[in-house]
C-alpha cells in the first residue's frame, strides 16, 4: 500500500514538473512570437462589396446585387520548411456585415514561413458534435436546423435574371460528408514561392483577396437565370465549391511594425 | 504522516489541475452539480455516447425540463416542447395526424413519441438531425411550429432570475447562450427511458403474458421482428414500408437529406413501445388504429423500385393473429414511464 502510494506520489510530481516546465515555456515563447494578422478583403473583381447598394455583373452578362456574403475559415496554419505554426481553435465567420469578423491576429514562432493554408468551411466532426458556440454558434444563422450541418459558405441578392420571388438568389453551400462533400482546403503561397521571415515581436499583416466573381464560373458555370436558389447539399453545392475555392489571392504581405 | 502525504497529494493534484486548465480549452464549470446517470435497462444494447462533453446532471436535468415545458420558447408563448410532445402520449401528439404551430399551421410530419433516443443514432422521420443537442433547433425555428429565432429566446431567458440561477446552477458563471440551453435540453430528451412496460416485466420475470398476449408475441417475432428488432423495438433503419406517396405533401423522406433516389419513400422505422398511446400512425399519421396498420401489411402494400424487400407480398395475417398481435402490442404500453413526475410539467 505504502509502495503504490509513494509510486502515486512519484506519478503526481513528473506530472507537475511536466506541467510546470511547459507552462514556463509557453510563456517565455510568447514574449517572442511573431503575431500574424489575417485580413479578409471581399470584392467582387476590384469592386468593393457595398451590400444592398451596388451592382454587379457576372462573367454571363447577368447584373446583381449582393444582401449576404459569408464563409467560414477554419484550422489556420502556416506553413514552414521546419515547424508549422497553427492557430489554435481556429474557427472565423468571415462576414461582408460585420467589419470586425474581416480580420484577426493570432501569435506564430518566429521563423520561415512559405504559405498560409486554411480550411474553407467547418471540419466534418463539428458538423456532428452537437451544440457549438463561438463562431460556430446556431444563432449565427450558418447551420442547418432541418438536415444538420453547416453552411460553409453563402451568398444572396437580387438579380432581374432570377425567376424567383422579389428576384432573388440563394447560395446556401454546404456538405460535410460522401460525395458532396464541399469543404476545401485552400493553401495560398506566398508572392513567388518565396519564403518570408516572421520576426519576433512583430506584426506580419496578410491581406487576403476573396472575389465573388469566382463563384460563377470555372470550371463549373452557374447561370443565375438557371440556378438561383442552391440551398441543400448536392451536385449544384458542389460545383458551386469548385468555383469559389479560386476566390483566394494574396493581396499583400505588409512586414513592417 | 500519512494525513500529511494525503493534504500533499491533494495539493499537487488541485494544483496540476489549475496549470493544466490554463492551458487547454475553456469548458464550463460543474463544480456544484449533483451528477446522474443514465439508466441503462439490462440486456439492453450499449447506449450511444450522447451525452458526450455534456456531463449528466440533476441541475442540467431540471433546467432541461423546465425549458421543455416552457411556452417560451416559442414565438407567440403558445407553443412548448411539451404542447406537441404530451408525456401521456409517450411525448408524441395524442390524437393528432399532424401538430398545431404558430398561427394556426400545421405541421408536416406526424409528431414522434420521445424515448430512449440514447439509442437512437439519427432524428427526425427522415433522419436528418445528426445529434440531439441540434434537434430543439428545428421546431423552435421552423415557421409553421414554433416560429421562434434562438436570439429571441435566449433574450427572453436572460431576462428571468429563475433561469439565471438555473443556467448558474447547471453550467457556472457565465452569460446563457444557444450551447448551454441546447446542452440542457438534451438532458432531459435524452435522459426519457421506457422500459418498464408489462413485456419488460415478463422479460424481468415479474409478470406473465396471457395466451392472447403470448400468440401476440409469437406473431410478432414471426412478422414483425424484422424492421422492429428487440429490446428498442426498431433497428433504426430508414425503410420503404410501401405507403403510397401522400400527394399533398409530397414527402419523399430520406431522400431530401441523402438526395439519393434509392432513399425515395424511405421513412424511419419507429419503435413499438407505447405503440397503442402515440396513435395515429406512419410519418403522416394517416392510419389511427394499429388494426389499420396491419391491414396496410396485409393488403395495401404499394409495389416501387424502393419498397422493401421483406414486404414485397405483404405480410400475411389471420383474423386472430392480427387480433393477439394488437394485445401484445398494448404490453409495450409503459404505464410508469407515461406517469413519471420526474418528467412532468415542473
Amino acid at each position: 500500500m505504502m509502495i503504490k502510494k509513494n509510486g502515486s506520489i512519484r506519478l503526481i510530481t513528473l506530472l507537475l514538473i511536466v506541467t510546470v516546465s511547459f507552462q514556463k515555456k509557453e510563456i517565455k515563447k510568447r514574449d517572442s512570437f511573431a503575431t500574424v494578422k489575417i485580413v479578409f478583403n471581399n470584392t467582387v473583381k476590384n469592386s468593393r462589396i457595398y451590400l444592398y447598394d451596388s451592382t454587379y455583373t457576372n462573367p454571363f452578362g447577368e447584373k446583381y446585387t449582393i444582401t449576404k456574403f459569408r464563409y467560414y475559415v477554419s484550422d489556420i496554419f502556416l506553413k514552414s520548411t521546419i515547424k508549422n505554426a497553427a492557430e489554435k481553435n481556429s474557427y472565423h465567420l468571415i462576414d461582408q456585415g460585420n467589419v470586425e469578423s474581416q480580420s484577426f491576429s493570432f501569435p506564430v514562432a518566429p521563423g520561415d514561413y512559405t504559405s498560409l493554408n486554411f480550411l474553407l468551411g467547418v471540419d466534418s466532426l463539428h458538423n456532428v458534435s452537437g451544440a457549438q458556440t463561438g463562431a460556430l454558434d446556431p444563432t449565427k444563422d450558418m447551420f442547418w436546423t432541418w438536415n444538420s450541418g453547416y453552411v460553409m459558405a453563402k451568398l444572396e441578392g437580387n438579380s432581374p435574371s432570377s425567376t424567383l420571388v422579389n428576384n432573388k438568389f440563394e447560395f446556401h453551400i454546404g456538405g460535410y460528408a460522401g460525395e458532396y462533400n464541399v469543404l476545401k482546403n485552400i493553401q495560398l503561397s506566398f508572392p513567388e514561392d518565396k519564403p518570408i521571415y516572421f520576426a519576433s515581436n512583430k506584426t506580419i499583416t496578410i491581406i487576403i483577396n476573396a472575389d465573388v466573381n469566382a463563384w460563377w464560373h470555372n470550371p463549373n458555370e452557374i447561370k443565375i437565370a438557371e440556378h438561383a436558389n442552391i440551398t441543400s447539399p448536392g451536385k449544384l453545392a458542389l460545383a458551386i465549391s469548385d468555383n469559389y475555392k479560386n476566390m483566394f489571392h494574396i493581396e499583400k504581405i505588409i512586414t513592417g511594425n | 504522516m500519512k494525513t500529511r502525504i494525503s493534504i500533499w497529494i491533494v495539493f499537487m493534484v488541485a494544483f496540476s489541475a489549475f496549470l493544466l486548465s490554463a492551458v487547454t480549452k475553456e469548458v464550463y464549470n460543474y463544480s456544484s452539480t449533483t451528477p446522474l446517470k443514465l439508466e441503462v435497462p439490462k440486456g439492453w444494447p450499449k447506449p450511444l455516447n450522447i451525452f458526450a462533453g455534456n456531463p449528466l446532471t440533476e441541475e442540467g436535468f431540471q433546467l432541461g425540463r423546465k425549458l421543455f415545458y416552457d411556452g417560451r420558447l416559442s414565438k407567440d408563448g403558445n407553443f412548448s416542447c411539451a404542447s406537441c410532445h404530451q408525456q401521456f402520449a409517450a411525448f408524441a401528439t395524442y390524437d393528432h395526424d399532424f401538430s398545431h404551430g404558430f398561427n394556426d399551421q400545421f405541421t408536416t410530419r406526424n409528431a414522434p413519441g420521445l424515448f430512449n433516443l440514447a439509442w437512437t443514432r439519427l432524428y427526425h422521420w427522415d433522419g436528418g438531425i445528426n445529434h440531439i443537442e441540434v434537434q430543439p433547433l428545428s421546431p423552435l425555428t421552423a415557421p409553421n411550429e414554433m416560429a421562434e429565432n434562438v436570439d429571441s429566446v435566449l433574450q427572453r431567458l436572460r431576462a428571468d432570475a429563475e433561469y439565471r440561477r438555473m443556467f448558474r446552477e447547471a453550467f457556472g458563471k457565465g452569460d446563457i447562450n444557444s450551447q448551454k440551453m441546447l446542452k440542457a435540453l438534451a438532458q432531459f430528451t435524452g435522459t426519457l427511458v421506457s422500459a418498464n412496460s408489462k413485456y419488460d416485466k415478463v422479460k424481468r420475470g415479474e409478470d406473465q403474458f396471457n395466451p392472447s398476449e403470448l400468440h401476440g408475441y409469437e406473431v410478432f417475432k414471426e412478422k414483425c421482428e424484422h424492421c422492429h428488432k428487440e429490446p428498442l423495438f426498431t433497428d433504426n433503419s430508414f425503410r420503404n414500408n410501401g405507403l403510397p406517396l401522400n400527394t399533398y405533401l409530397k414527402d419523399y423522406g430520406r431522400m431530401r437529406i441523402t438526395g439519393n433516389p434509392e432513399d425515395s419513400l424511405k421513412f424511419r422505422v419507429p419503435s413499438l413501445r407505447n405503440v397503442s398511446v402515440t396513435q395515429p400512425y406512419m410519418h403522416d399519421g394517416r392510419f389511427y388504429s394499429l388494426g389499420q396498420v396491419i391491414e396496410h401489411y396485409r393488403t395495401g402494400i404499394q409495389q416501387g423500385p424502393t419498397l422493401d424487400s421483406s414486404l414485397r407480398k405483404g405480410i400475411q395475417f389471420t383474423k386472430l393473429e392480427k387480433y393477439d398481435l394488437i394485445l401484445f402490442l398494448g404490453t409495450l404500453k409503459d404505464t410508469s414511464f407515461l406517469n413519471d413526475k420526474r418528467f412532468s410539467h415542473p
